[in-house]
C-alpha cells in the first residue's frame, strides 16, 4: 500500500495586545483544552501555562504529562481537568514516551491507520524531569527531530514532593534541600542549568525559545510558533511556584515579568533556519534584581553579596544578550550598594524550612 | 483462580485502566475548588473621573471604547444618550473631562472634546438621526429658550414622548450657542444641522417669541402641562466705571451675539481692550482682530496668566494670535468725548481667594492711561427676567429653583445657567446641558405623578491610579488637532481647530485606561490559572467567574489593567458559596459513573477538531 | 539474510535473533524502539536493514536508552500503534520503571528478551534473572527454545496480549546465544496465514483528540486496590484466552504447541528436570541417552512462565517421584538460596497430596552450556534422592559438588 502523506497543522500567529496605546488581547481561540476542577495550589504558575500552551494549541492536540506537579495536581484522584488526549508518564520518561505518541502518529498516518491532519504533541514537563532525570530522554526527543514540542515549565525546583532544589533552581534559592544555616548563609550555592541554551546548542535543527507567563501573547505565539516548526522544538517557561517561591498568590504574573526584568529569564528565541539566536524581545524596563527577589520568601535569607553575585549573574545574562547594562545594574553589583534581604522594607517573609 | 468471586462494590468502581473520560468543557464536577477561596474576585465597574466630571455625565470612556472598535455609530448612539449636540461641545466644551482624566497624571490627558467632534460630525453627516422620538404621552411641555439648556431639556422630553415647543426670543434658534460663540469655533452650518435635528425628533420651535412680550407668564402656564425656562443670562454685567456709556464701548456677549445673528453694526478702531479674563473675553479679544483690529489687549485683574478662570489651551491660541496681556488692573473710568479715547486703569486685585470675589481697587496709586479706540467690556451677565414673579427671582440675578429645578411646586422648572449662576460652578455650555438633562427627567417624573427624588450620587470614582495596572499601558502622547496658522487665521471666520481624522480619533481613544470599567481586553480570561472565567461574549458585563472553581487566588484582580475587579471577602457572600462537603463528592462512588461514560465514549460524538 | 517470498511460505535458517525481527516484520509493526545491547542487539540489527531496505513501513527509532525504549514503546501504543521492543541483561532491568506503568496502563507492548547474566562482571552469556526479576510486574512472559519457537511465540504473544479481554504487555524471552545467535531452520508464513491469525491492533481508548481521554491519573490510595484486581483479573483472565490462541495458531500455521508445557519423555518417568528455554533442547538430547541406559527420566519445560501454569504444573510434576529444577536463574537468599524456578513449583505442588521430590540445580549458570556430564550427575542426584526418600538439600550448585 503506497505510503499516505501526512497533513501538518499551521496555526496563525495571534496580534500583539498592544495596539497603539491600547492594551487589547488579541481574539483568542474559544476552545478550553483545560478545564477548571484541578488541585493546582491557587495561583499555580504552572498552571497558568498550561492553560496558555493548550489554548494556543487547540483541539487537534495531545498531552504529555511526566511526574510533576501538573500530573498529581492536576488529574488527582481520577479526576481529569484535561479536554484533550492526556497521558501520565514516568518522570524521566518526557522526551521518550513524546516520541512514542509522535511515532505513533506518523506511522499510523502514513500507514492510513488513523486519518486525520496530525496532532499537535505537547509535553508538559517539570524543570525536574526537563532538566535532570529526564534531561537524556528529551535530548533524545529533540535530537531525533520528532514533531513534537517539549515544554519545561519551569518552575525551578520539585515542588509537587515539597520544594526540593532541582539543578534548575537559582542561585541562593532556598528549598527543603538546600537550606539557609549558618555554614551555608546563601542556602543553595549552586547556578541553575542553562538547560534552553544548552538544548539549542545541542539540536541546532530544533526552535527553541524562552517564555514566561508574564508575557502570555508571547507565549502563546511561541507554542505555536513551535508545533508549527515541523521536527522537535522546546520552550523553556518562566512558571512562578508559590508555594515554593513564598509570594502573594496574585503576583504569579507580575513576577513573570520581573523575572525577565531583573535579567534573570532571558527571553529569546533559537532560530534553526538561520543558526542563531534571536534577542530581539525586550521587556519594558531593566531593573535590579533585589526588585524581583525581595517579594519572594526563598529569597529572605540572603545577605548584601549573595544580592550582588545575583546581580552579577543576571548582568552577565544581558551582556549575553547584547544589551547594554545601564550604570545603576553595575552599581547593584556591588555589595557595598546593598543591603541585606532582611532589612529590605518590602522583602517578603522569610520562608521557614519544614 | 485467586479472583474467581471477586466483586468490586459500587462506590468503588473505577473506569479501565484507570483512564478517565474527559470533563466537560465546564469543568471537573467532581472537584469543586471553590471552598479554597477566601476573597471573590467580582467584576465592578466604578465611574470614571471623566464621566464624573462631565456636566451631563456623557459616557465618555463607553463611547472612547466603541470609538477603539470601530463602533462609531453605537458610540454616537451612547453619547446621544446625554448630549444632544456632540459636534458643537465637540467644539466649544470646555471639557472638564480632560482636565479630571488619569492620563493626565500619567502623559497627557486624552483629547476626548477632539474624539467628541469626530462622532458629533459623523452624527451630522448621517441622513436619519440614531435618536427616536418617545411614544406621544399625550402631554405639552414648553421650553422658553433654545440655548444648551433648553436644546437639552427639549431634546430629552421629546424622547421621552411629550409634545414639546421651543420658544427663542431671537429671529433663529441656538441661544448661546450661537449668539455665544464665535464662527471660528462653531461654524453656523453645525448648529443649524444639530436644530434640524430637533425638528426631525417633532419639536415645534417658535422664534422672534419672547415671553413677556409675545406671551405671558399666566398663558405658558395655562397652556402647557409643565414649562422649562431657559432663557439664559442675557444681559451683561456693568464695570460700574465712569464713562461706560460712551459710544465705542461694548459688552462681550450682545458683541458676540450680533455677530452670530448677522445683526451687528459694530465697526471697531485699530486699538481694541478687552476687560475681563474669561473665556467670553478671550472669544471677544479673538473676534476683534477677526472684526478688523490691528492691536488688542485683554485688561485682567487676575496678577497672573494662570489665575485667569479660562481654559488654557484658548489662552494659549489668543495669544498666539498676538493679543497682548495686561495684568492686575481694573478700569476704572472710560475716557473720551463722544467716542472712546482711552482707558483708566488702576491697580486691582481680587478682595477673596476666587475670582467671584469683589475687586479690591487701589485708587491711591497713579492711574495709567491707556489708549484705545474700543473697549468690550466682558465680565459676565445676569439675567433679563422681568416677567418673572418676583418670588422666583435670587439675588444673583437667576432663577430661583429648588434642587431639582422646580419652582416652588408649581410644574414650572428653569435650567442652565439662569439658575447655574452664582451656585459655585463654573458656568459652561456642557453645564447647561447637563442641567437641562437632569430637569427634563424631573419634569417627567413630576408629570407622571411620582416624588422627586436625590440624583444618586457616583459612589466610586475612580482617580487613583494605583488601583489599575499601570503595566499595561505604555507611554504614548496625545494626537494633536491640527489647526489653523495664528496669522492667517486671526483673518477669517474659518474654523481654527480641525477636526481628527478616522485614524486620529482611534489612535487617541486607544490611549483610554478605561478607568474602572471593564472594556473586555481579555486579560482576566487570559491570565486565571484553573480557568474558571469564562465569557459568553467578549463583553463588559459577560465575563463571569466560575464560583465553583474559582480558589480566589487574585490574580485576575491583580492583572486588571483597568480596576474594574475587586476583591470582596467571601463572608460577605450568601450566593455562590461552595460548601465543604462538596468536597468530598469524590469518594461517593462517582467513579462508576464515570466508568459507565468511558464505557460508552466512542458513541459520544466525535469532537470538532477542524 | 534470509526473507520470506511475498505470497508463500518458506523455510529458512535463521537464528533466534532475526526470527524475532521476521516475527515483528510478519506483525507488521508500526513502531520500533530499539537501543543496542548483546545480544539482543541483533533483532534490531535486522529490523532496521528491513526498514531501510522498505520491506517494512515502521518507525524505527534509535533511543537513547532501554528506559526510553520503552517509554516510546508505552507512548506509541498508547496511540494504539503496534509496538515492537527489546533487550537483555542490564538493559532489562534499566527499563525496570516502566514494567508496571505499561501493564498497569493495559497497553499491549511486546518486548523481545534475548537473556543475558546481570552485572558483575559484563557477562554476556544467558541466564535468566533479568527477565525473571520483572516477573511480577504485570506482563505476559514466556520462553522459546529454538528460532522457530521464538518466531510463532511472537506472533501469538501480539494476538493474546492485544485481545480486548487481556490487554496486557509480553515478554517474549529467547535465551542469549543458544537461541539468538544459532540458526536453525524456521518456517516463515504466507503473509495471508498472519492476516488470518493476528487482526490489527486496537486500544479502546488511545489517545486520539477525537475521543479525548486521560491516561493514568493519580489515584486516591482506596481506588488503587480496584484497579489492581482488575490487572490480577486480566492475567488469570488470560489463561483461556492463551489456550484458545494456541489452538488457532495450531489452525492456521499447522504447528501445535501446549500453551504451557512441553512433556518429553515423561509417559513412565520417575524423576524429571524442570526447565524453561534453549537448555530444554540439550536435555531432550541427554534424556534419549540416559533412557538408552535405562534412567527412567524424563522433562517438563515451563513455555509460559506469566500467567504461571499454577494447576498444570501441579498435575504434571505430581505424576512423578523427583523434580529437579534447572534453574539458569540467581535467586540469591532465596527460599531454596539457589533459583527462582522452585518456589514457584514447590508452592504449586504445595496443595497436591502426593507431592515428588523437589530440589534445584544451579546449571547452566553465566550462559554455560549444560554438557551431557553434568545432566548425568543431575540424573544420579535425582535417583539417589528417590532412593533415599528425602532430598540431600534444596539446591546443587552443579559442577561446584562431588
Amino acid at each position: 500500500m503506497p505510503a499516505i502523506e501526512v497533513q501538518r497543522q499551521m496555526l496563525p500567529m495571534l496580534g500583539s495586545p498592544n495596539q497603539g496605546a491600547r492594551f487589547y488581547n488579541p481574539e483568542l481561540p474559544a476552545t478550553e483544552p483545560f478545564v477548571p476542577g484541578h488541585r493546582t495550589c491557587a495561583g499555580c504558575g504552572p498552571s497558568i501555562q498550561y492553560r496558555m500552551t493548550s489554548k494556543a494549541a487547540g483541539d487537534n492536540t495531545i498531552l504529555v504529562g511526566p511526574t510533576g506537579c501538573m500530573y498529581v495536581a492536576n488529574s488527582s484522584y481520577l479526576c481529569t481537568p484535561y479536554n484533550v488526549p492526556w497521558a501520565h508518564t514516568q518522570i524521566g520518561s518526557s522526551g521518550s514516551f513524546t516520541a512514542g505518541v509522535a511515532a505513533a502518529y506518523e506511522a499510523m498516518i502514513r500507514k492510513g491507520k488513523w486519518k486525520g491532519t496530525f496532532p499537535n504533541i505537547i509535553c508538559e514537563a517539570g524543570d525536574g524531569s526537563a532538566s535532570d532525570i529526564g534531561l537524556a530522554s528529551v535530548s533524545g526527543a529533540l535530537y531525533r527531530n520528532h514533531d513534537c514540542l517539549i515544554i519545561c515549565y519551569d518552575n525551578e525546583q520539585y515542588a509537587n514532593t515539597g520544594i526540593q532544589a532541582s539543578s534548575r533552581t537559582p542561585y541562593g534559592g532556598m528549598t527543603t534541600f538546600s537550606p539557609p544555616g549558618p555554614k551555608v548563609p546563601e542556602a543553595k550555592t549552586l547556578f541553575p542549568k542553562d538547560l534552553a541554551r544548552m538544548m539549542a546548542a545541542g539540536h541546532p535543527h530544533c526552535y527553541v525559545a524562552t517564555a514566561s507567563v508574564g508575557y502570555p501573547i508571547d507565549l502563546m505565539n511561541k507554542v505555536r510558533k513551535a508545533l508549527n516548526h515541523k521536527g522537535a522544538a522546546f520552550m523553556m517557561i518562566y512558571t512562578p511556584c508559590q508555594k515554593g517561591f513564598v509570594y502573594e498568590t496574585p503576583r504569579s504574573i507580575d513576577l513573570g515579568r520581573l523575572v525577565v526584568e531583573s535579567g534573570l529569564y532571558p527571553i529569546w528565541e533559537w532560530d534553526p533556519e538561520k543558526r542563531e539566536f534571536d534577542y530581539s524581545f525586550r521587556p519594558a524596563s531593566m531593573r535590579p534584581v533585589s526588585e524581583y527577589l525581595k517579594l519572594q520568601g526563598r529569597f529572605g535569607h540572603l545577605h548584601a553579596e549573595h544580592i550582588a553575585t545575583l546581580q552579577k549573574f543576571a548582568n552577565q545574562q544581558w551582556k549575553m544578550m547584547n544589551v547594554a547594562i545601564p550604570e545603576a545594574l553595575i552599581k547593584a553589583a556591588d555589595a557595598k550598594n546593598l543591603v541585606d534581604m532582611a532589612s529590605a522594607e518590602a522583602a517578603a517573609a522569610v520562608a521557614q524550612t519544614v | 483462580m485467586s479472583t474467581k468471586g471477586t466483586h468490586i462494590p459500587d462506590w468503588l468502581q473505577v473506569p479501565f485502566a484507570g483512564i478517565t473520560p474527559a470533563p466537560s468543557q465546564k469543568g471537573q464536577d467532581l472537584f469543586p475548588t471553590g471552598n479554597w477561596r477566601a476573597i471573590r474576585p467580582v467584576y465592578r465597574d466604578k465611574m470614571p473621573p471623566c464621566n464624573n466630571a462631565c456636566g451631563t455625565n456623557e459616557k465618555i470612556q463607553g463611547y472612547l471604547d466603541l470609538v477603539k472598535r470601530g463602533k462609531y455609530l453605537d458610540a454616537y448612539a451612547l453619547i446621544k444618550e446625554d448630549m444632544p449636540f456632540p459636534s458643537v461641545t465637540g467644539r466649544v466644551c470646555y471639557h472638564p473631562c480632560e482636565q479630571a482624566c488619569n492620563r493626565g497624571k500619567y502623559d497627557e490627558a486624552i483629547s476626548i472634546r477632539a474624539v467628541e467632534r469626530f462622532l458629533g460630525d459623523l452624527g451630522q453627516a448621517l441622513p436619519k438621526d440614531v435618536v427616536k422620538p418617545g411614544k406621544p404621552n399625550g402631554k405639552k411641555v414648553v421650553v422658553v429658550g433654545s440655548g444648551p439648556a433648553g436644546h437639552s431639556a427639549a431634546y430629552q422630553l421629546a424622547r421621552l414622548g411629550y409634545a414639546v415647543t421651543i420658544l427663542e426670543k431671537s429671529p433663529k434658534a441656538g441661544g448661546l450657542n450661537r449668539g455665544g460663540i464665535p464662527d471660528w469655533v462653531l461654524p453656523q452650518n453645525v448648529l443649524d444641522r444639530e436644530i434640524e435635528r430637533l425638528v426631525e425628533l417633532g419639536i415645534t420651535i417658535k422664534t422672534n417669541t419672547e415671553v413677556g412680550k409675545d406671551v405671558s407668564w399666566d398663558e405658558l402656564r395655562k397652556n402647557y402641562d409643565a414649562v422649562v425656562l431657559a432663557v439664559g443670562l442675557i444681559n451683561p454685567n456693568s464695570i460700574r466705571a465712569e464713562g461706560e456709556d460712551t459710544a465705542g464701548v461694548h459688552y462681550g456677549l450682545p458683541f458676540l451675539r450680533d455677530i452670530g445673528m448677522g445683526t451687528s453694526k459694530v465697526k471697531l478702531g485699530p486699538r481694541v481692550a478687552v476687560i475681563g479674563g474669561g473665556n467670553t473675553a478671550i472669544d471677544c479679544a479673538r473676534e476683534a482682530y477677526r472684526q478688523g483690529a490691528q492691536e488688542v489687549t485683554m485688561i485682567t485683574v487676575e496678577g497672573n496668566a494662570s489665575e485667569m478662570p479660562c481654559v488654557p489651551e484658548d489662552l494659549h491660541d489668543m495669544v498666539e494670535e498676538g493679543v497682548e496681556l495686561k495684568h492686575g488692573l481694573a478700569c476704572t473710568a472710560i475716557l473720551g468725548t463722544g467716542k472712546v479715547e482711552a482707558l483708566q486703569l488702576h491697580p486691582a486685585k481680587f478682595s477673596g481667594a476666587i475670582n467671584a470675589s469683589p475687586i479690591t481697587v487701589n485708587k491711591d496709586a497713579k492711574p495709567e492711561r491707556f489708549a484705545v479706540d474700543n473697549v468690550i467690556i466682558a465680565v459676565g451677565q445676569h439675567g433679563a427676567l422681568k416677567w418673572l414673579p418676583d418670588e422666583f427671582k435670587n439675588d444673583k440675578g437667576g432663577i430661583k429653583a429648588d434642587r431639582f429645578g422646580r419652582l416652588g411646586s408649581t410644574n414650572v422648572f428653569a435650567a442652565g445657567d439662569v439658575v447655574q449662576v452664582g451656585q459655585g460652578q463654573p458656568l459652561m455650555v456642557v453645564n447647561a446641558v447637563g442641567d437641562g438633562k437632569r430637569t427634563a427627567f424631573n419634569v417627567d417624573t413630576v408629570l407622571r405623578g411620582e416624588p422627586l427624588q436625590e440624583r444618586m450620587v457616583a459612589i466610586d470614582v475612580i482617580t487613583d491610579l494605583a488601583r489599575m495596572n499601570m503595566t499595561y499601558f505604555p507611554k504614548f502622547p496625545r494626537v494633536q488637532q491640527a489647526m489653523l496658522a495664528p496669522a492667517s487665521r486671526r483673518k477669517t471666520q474659518d474654523e481654527v481647530i480641525q477636526a481628527f481624522s478616522e485614524e486620529q480619533a482611534i489612535e487617541e481613544a486607544n490611549r483610554c485606561f478605561s478607568c474602572g470599567t471593564c472594556n473586555a481586553c481579555d486579560n482576566c480570561y487570559l491570565v486565571c490559572p484553573e480557568p474558571c472565567i469564562i465569557r459568553y461574549d467578549r463583553s463588559n458585563g459577560l465575563y463571569k467567574i466560575l464560583v465553583d472553581y474559582c480558589k480566589g487566588c487574585r490574580v485576575c484582580i491583580e492583572e486588571c489593567p483597568t480596576g474594574c475587579l475587586e476583591g470582596v471577602p467571601e463572608l460577605d457572600f450568601d450566593t455562590g458559596v461552595v460548601r465543604m462537603d462538596t468536597a468530598f463528592a469524590i469518594t461517593q462512588g462517582l467513579h462508576g459513573r464515570q466508568a459507565e461514560e468511558l464505557r460508552n465514549l466512542p458513541d459520544r460524538p466525535a469532537k470538532d477538531i477542524g | 539474510m534470509a526473507t520470506a517470498t511475498a505470497g508463500k511460505k518458506k523455510t529458512v535458517r535463521i537464528n533466534g535473533c532475526v526470527a524475532s525481527a521476521q516475527a515483528a516484520k510478519y506483525a507488521d509493526v508500526d513502531v520500533i524502539a530499539a537501543y543496542p545491547i548483546r545480544p539482543y542487539t541483533a533483532t534490531m540489527m535486522a529490523l532496521a536493514q528491513m526498514v531501510a531496505n522498505g520491506e517494512l513501513d515502521a518507525e524505527y527509532i534509535v533511543a537513547d536508552s532501554e528506559h526510553s525504549q520503552l517509554s516510546i514503546a508505552h507512548g506509541a501504543a498508547s496511540c494504539g500503534a503496534r509496538v515492537f521492543t527489546g533487550s537483555s541483561g542490564v538493559g532489562v532491568q534499566f527499563a525496570f520503571e516502566l514494567y508496571s506503568p505499561i501493564s498497569g496502563a493495559r497497553m499491549p507492548v511486546q518486548m523481545m528478551i534475548a537473556d543475558r547474566t546481570l552485572d558483575p562482571p559484563g557477562d554476556f552469556g544467558s541466564e535468566h534473572t533479568e527477565a525473571l526479576s520483572t516477573r511480577d510486574m504485570g506482563w505476559l512472559m514466556g520462553w522459546s527454545c529454538d528460532a522457530q519457537e521464538a518466531f510463532d511465540n511472537h506472533l501469538m504473544a501480539y494476538r493474546i496480549g492485544e485481545d480486548p479481554r487481556v490487554l496486557l504487555p509480553q515478554m517474549v524471552c529467547q535465551d542469549g546465544f543458544f537461541v539468538s545467535h544459532i540458526t536453525t531452520d524456521c518456517e516463515l508464513p504466507d503473509p495471508g496465514q498472519v492476516k488470518e491469525f493476528l487482526p490489527p491492533y486496537k486500544h479502546p481508548y488511545p489517545l486520539d483528540p477525537r475521543h479525548p481521554v486521560s491516561h493514568g491519573p493519580q489515584i486516591m490510595p482506596e481506588q488503587g486496590p480496584p484497579l489492581q484486581l482488575e490487572r490480577a483479573r486480566a492475567m488469570e483472565g488470560a489463561m483461556p484466552v492463551i489456550e484458545e490462541i494456541h489452538d488457532q495458531f495450531a489452525r492456521i500455521f499447522g504447528r501445535r504447541y501446549d500453551p504451557w508445557l512441553e512433556e518429553y519423555m515423561t509417559d513412565d518417568a520417575e524423576v524429571v528436570f524442570f526447565l524453561q528455554g534453549a537448555h530444554g533442547v540439550t536435555a531432550r538430547h541427554a534424556i534419549r541417552h540416559m533412557r538408552a541406559r535405562g534412567a527412567k527420566v524424563g522433562m517438563v519445560r515451563l513455555r509460559t512462565y506469566r500467567p504461571y501454569p499454577t494447576e498444570q504444573v501441579a498435575a504434571s510434576l505430581s505424576k512423578f517421584k523427583v523434580v529437579g529444577v534447572i534453574e539458569t536463574n540467581m535467586g540469591l537468599g532465596s527460599v531454596s538460596s539457589g533459583g527462582s524456578l522452585y518456589a514457584e513449583a514447590v508452592a504449586a505442588l504445595y496443595e497436591v497430596p502426593k507431592r515428588p521430590l523437589v530440589f534445584s540445580f544451579m546449571a547452566g549458570m553465566g550462559g554455560e552450556a549444560i554438557v551431557m556430564k553434568e545432566f548425568y550427575w543431575m540424573t544420579n542426584k535425582m535417583i539417589e534422592a528417590q532412593k533415599r526418600g528425602k532430598i540431600e538439600k534444596r539446591a546443587h550448585w552443579v559442577g561446584f559438588e562431588e
